[in-house]
């Protein structure tokens, strides 16, 4: 499981026929440094996550089994959980979005 | 599976029912990138069932591992689970930014384990 932030929509009409009805969003993986690793993924939304929010993001049979749609399913990333709120060592408060981050004071 | 460190927890409202209840840890990976100045690092969220704390170093299992670690072999919205917290490795070379946090581990003598 990964933490990433939803950074747009993505939509396509021809697909593979289990993709259909799915609401697919494109993530960046958070990095310890910020927000900013170089790589972006495609995420199958289970949670109706909006673009800007952290979220909890899965792969493989987690991400099949929390789509729904049985285990034959052409996609092996989702998104399961939307972060209110995560502290992380010294003090750093990672919020929902970026704008809602802070720091505690601690020595970081 | 891999050896990790804790560096924080998360918290989530709206979620998936699977994940309701659990304890979720985000967890860096003890290797090279956690040397001061190297690339940034793509923490891990993992469930834990077992009680971890911030600045622990643990075992991280993916996949089939975790599900039973967190209580059986079904279906669930996760796929990493902490199965251990580390007491103790040994491993010659091991860059300084490994060993960081071991005073916190309980395994000195403050800790009452001499």
């Amino acid at each position: 499981m990964h933490i990433c932030t939803v950074i747009g929509n993505v939509w396509a009409t021809q697909k593979e026929a289990t993709l259909g009805g799915l609401r697919l969003l494109v993530v960046r993986p958070f990095t310890t440094d910020g927000d900013g690793s170089a790589e972006t993924m495609v995420a199958v939304d289970t949670v109706s996550a909006g673009v800007g929010e952290r979220v909890l993001v899965v792969h493989g049979r987690a991400a099949r089994h929390a789509i729904g749609k049985g285990h034959d399913i052409g996609f092996q990333t989702a998104i399961v959980g939307v972060i209110d709120s995560m502290e992380l060592e010294g003090g750093r408060i990672v919020g929902q979005t970026a704008e809602n981050d802070r720091s505690t004071g601690g020595a970081n | 599976m891999f050896l990790g460190r804790v560096i924080g927890e998360v918290w989530a409202t709206q979620k998936n029912p699977d994940l309701n209840g659990l304890r979720l840890l985000v967890i860096e990976a003890l290797d090279e990138r956690s040397d001061p100045g190297a690339p940034k690092v793509t923490p891990v969220v993992a469930a834990d069932p077992i009680g971890a704390g911030i600045g622990e170093q643990v075992l991280v299992a993916f996949g089939k591992a975790a599900r039973v670690a967190c209580g059986g072999d079904g279906d669930y919205a996760y796929e990493a689970a902490v199965v251990g917290i580390v007491d103790d490795f040994d491993v010659p070379g091991a860059p300084d930014s490994w060993r960081a946090d071991a005073p916190r581990l309980g395994a000195t003598p403050e800790g009452g384990r001499a």
